[in-house]
């Protein structure tokens, strides 16, 4: 008997299926979800004969961007068609993480995906990824290539969980112009938020009808800044060893030194030596960039922008990131975001594939690449060794956060806060500044409140992934 | 519980259901594409949403135990208490305003000058910005450090006016956003009822010696009645949904100041790494609940005096 044309169909299609599975090495079955060695890291051999496609969300967006998409291709190019990452832009770090909860829950996650510092504790609970120091074991990669400061961030008793991509420390941002024509020498910045306060006064201009023309400090109510002004101060964030010996269970900007931090800046402002331009870091580097604020905190990450803006109009110097009091001794903390990979629903070959971009995109090469193309400080120590002279001699104010870096002392402070809820830890660290700087509470009833009001959320957090 | 039977008796004596069963079968079917559209969009996120507000969620947002109450017992707070004063007042400076100022406008734009529609056309034009559009031309007028709004005060002698990032003029100043948003489609519907007014009543007016104010008091509002009524509902409906201006302008602050109730919720579902569904739902459902009072007490008091022709 004839088989009829549907049945024929049927079959090819079957075949085509087959087929392009086989093509296309995505053999994720649904049985290797969940398994125990789903967070296994496999060796080369994995990869096979096929080609393997993985995707990779990241959160880059502008020139950011084009050095993420020329990463890929050079990677893809290098693998000639072995291995192929494709490059996916999620939006911004919390829309990113927001899409990557719904991937988790539609068992549909990327094999490759970018997340900011503060996510490093949920992507540990998320129990989907493979840990980034099995691959280092598997393949002796030289883990001392990774500069030690970054490293410690991403690390849980010393192993390193994600491979850190790209890495933006705070500095000082400083108009030259503004110092020569109040008569301060711009080569002697300010080290303490009591400097800043007391240059601020002197760098305050008005003009006839008392109106203020430029402020002497302005920075965003970033929640970052604080953490950092902690971090250099010596201070943990949150308890338990900024949650590195266990996980922790309340937040502590409520401290002296947080509330001290929250008092200057709402005397700054309230004394009219600094403006306020809100939570939004766009407004306030559209203030430096228009030359309307003198002093100013900000990431390396900006350093570009500022730089082409003021071009011709003031001059951009930078000096490392000021700390609390003489006393302070620590450094701010290195973070930025990392890679991770997911374990759960991928195939070897997907898990592997992933492994060779990351280790390729932490390569003393494609760093320097990215640095010169971001501004974000490399994380390979081998990376600044392979720029060119002229483009560090155009550029020198990034030596600042090169120097800052490796000035740092490694500590548990500068290691940072690990926290399942720390982006909204850091929206309520806003709530508390904001409270203060636009005088709605004094300082230290501000802080308190915002850091209690987190722990709610701390405890339902750890609850859950217990 | 038996269906209704309808039994006709054909002339020949022979009974048959087929004709009004078929009808009703007919009507069904009929009804059939609105009533799965309403029951995937709207009954089911509905149940879900109940759903939902009754659960806890896990660290990726997926229900967990059930929590019965707890969070809509967590809403017997001051901060939203807060949240539920913030929503009223920015429902009530962004309705009334948009709404009366389109009447306004709409009447000066009765008396016979030349390009009147020019005018007209200029004031409909806000309906054509989608929110987002309109949201960050007015981040740009009230940019703290290069905004034309305190640059046009710098201008004429006046001091900066922290518009977005001072608690107590924020909310006036995306109330101000979101009035202008609103004027066309304002303006829109009234000309619409303006020029649906019967001539010869208002010739009749003007006969009795009726012009200006007289005339406005007394024939062309009484006879907008329909049309400012629709304003006023659906305008107080899109107030208490309101999010893209206050997501695009201030994020909830200063200080929370400008924190609405869907603002809330967007805060608990989505941002900041949150995926609290369930808290989420829960202040949803009582959003929805607010609406449906409002718009039953609009229905209840302004209705009767609606004059419909």
């Amino acid at each position: 008997m004839a088989h009829s044309p549907l049945r024929r169909t049927g079959r090819a299609v079957l075949a085509l299926l087959t087929a392009t599975a086989l093509i296309s090495g995505c053999g994720s079955g649904p049985d290797d979800g969940g398994s125990s060695d789903a967070l296994d890291a496999p060796g080369a051999e994995a990869l096979g004969d096929g080609r393997t496609t993985v995707e990779f969300w990241h959160a880059m967006k502008g020139a950011n961007a084009a050095a993420v998409d020329k990463l890929v291709a050079d990677f893809n190019a290098a693998n000639g068609g072995k291995v192929e990452v494709k490059a996916v832009y999620q939006g911004n770090y919390d829309e990113t993480i927001a899409k990557y909860k719904a991937s988790v829950q539609q068992k549909n996650t990327p094999a490759l995906i970018q997340v900011y510092d503060i996510g490093t504790r949920f992507m540990v609970d998320s129990k989907q990824v493979v840990p980034m120091h099995r691959f280092v074991e598997k393949d002796g990669f030289p883990l001392a290539d990774i500069e030690p400061n970054i490293a410690s961030y991403y690390s849980i008793d010393g192993k390193l969980w994600s491979m850190p991509f790209n890495t933006s420390t705070p500095l000082l941002y400083l108009n030259k112009e503004a110092f020569t024509s109040a008569g301060l020498d711009p080569t002697k910045p300010p080290k303490t938020l009591t400097e800043i306060g007391e240059l601020a006064k002197k760098l305050t201009v008005k003009d006839a009808s008392g109106k203020t023309t430029r402020y002497g400090f302005g920075a965003a109510i970033y929640g970052w800044l604080l953490e950092q002004l902690l971090a250099t101060d010596g201070k943990e964030y949150c308890d338990n060893g900024n949650g590195r010996q266990q996980l922790a269970s309340k937040v502590q900007f409520d401290q002296p030194a947080a509330v001290q931090v929250a008092q200057w800046w709402a005397d700054l402002v309230k004394n009219g030596y600094a403006t306020n331009t809100g939570r939004k870091t766009d407004d306030a580097q559209a203030a430096f960039k228009a030359g309307t604020v003198a002093m100013h905190l900000e990431s390396t990450s900006v350093l570009r922008g500022y730089v082409d803006a003021a071009a011709g109009k003031f001059t951009v110097l930078t000096a490392p990131y000021p700390k609390i009091s003489d006393a302070s001794t620590g450094g701010p903390i290195i973070g930025g975001a990392s890679l991770w990979i997911n374990g759960v629903g991928h195939s070897a070959a997907e898990k592997r594939a992933a492994w060779e971009f990351v280790k390729f995109a932490a390569g003393a090469t494609p760093q320097a690449q990215w640095h010169t193309g971001t501004g974000y400080v490399p994380i390979n120590v081998k990376a600044m060794e392979q720029i060119d002279k002229a483009w560090t001699e155009k550029y020198p104010q990034f030596r600042t956060a090169v120097d800052q870096l490796h000035a740092l002392p490694p500590s548990v402070a500068s290691a940072g806060c690990l926290l399942g809820v720390m982006p909204q830890a850091r929206k309520a660290s806003e709530d508390g500044l904001e409270a203060a700087i636009v005088g709605a509470k004094p300082a230290d009833q501000a802080m308190k409140e915002a850091a209690t009001g987190v722990t709610a959320a701390i405890d339902s957090y750890n609850k859950s992934v217990r | 519980m038996s269906p209704p039977l309808v039994v006709e008796r054909s002339p020949s004596g022979a009974t048959t259901t087929s004709g009004p069963r078929r009808e009703r079968a007919l009507s069904w079917l009929l009804l059939l594409p609105s009533v799965a559209v309403f029951a995937l969009f709207i009954f089911w996120p509905l149940g879900r949403t109940l759903y939902l507000s009754t659960h806890g969620n896990d660290i990726f947002g997926a229900p967990g135990a059930y929590v019965g109450l707890d969070h809509y017992a967590d809403m017997f707070s001051a901060s939203f208490a807060g949240i539920l004063a913030t929503t009223a007042l920015f429902t009530l400076i962004s309705v009334l305003p948009a709404v009366l100022g389109a009447l306004l406008v709409v009447l000066l734009l009765e008396s016979r000058i030349r390009g009147v529609r020019v005018l007209r056309t200029a004031f409909a034009l806000p309906f054509a910005f989608s929110v987002a559009t309109a949201s960050v031309v007015f981040a740009v007028i009230y940019n703290p450090a290069i905004g034309i709004a305190n640059g046009l005060l710098g201008a004429v002698g006046v001091d900066r006016v922290d518009w977005l990032t001072d608690p107590s003029i924020a909310l006036p100043a995306v109330g101000a956003a979101t009035v202008w948003m609103n004027l066309g489609y304002n303006v829109l519907v009234l000309s619409a009822g303006v020029a649906a007014i019967p001539q010869e009543v208002v010739e009749a007016a003007r006969l009795d010696g009726a012009t200006g104010w007289r005339l406005a008091t007394g024939i062309t509002i009484p006879l907008l009645s329909p049309q400012l009524f629709f304003l006023v509902v659906v305008s107080t409906i899109h107030a208490l949904q309101s999010f893209g201006q206050i997501h695009i302008l201030t994020k909830g602050g200063p200080d929370d100041a400008t924190s609405t109730l869907v603002y809330s919720i967007y805060e608990r579902a989505f941002a900041y790494g949150s995926s609290d569904f369930g808290a989420a739902s829960a202040q949803a459902v009582v959003l929805l609940l607010i609406m449906l009072a409002c718009t039953a007490v609009q229905f209840g008091i302004l209705e009767r005096r609606v004059h419909y022709r």
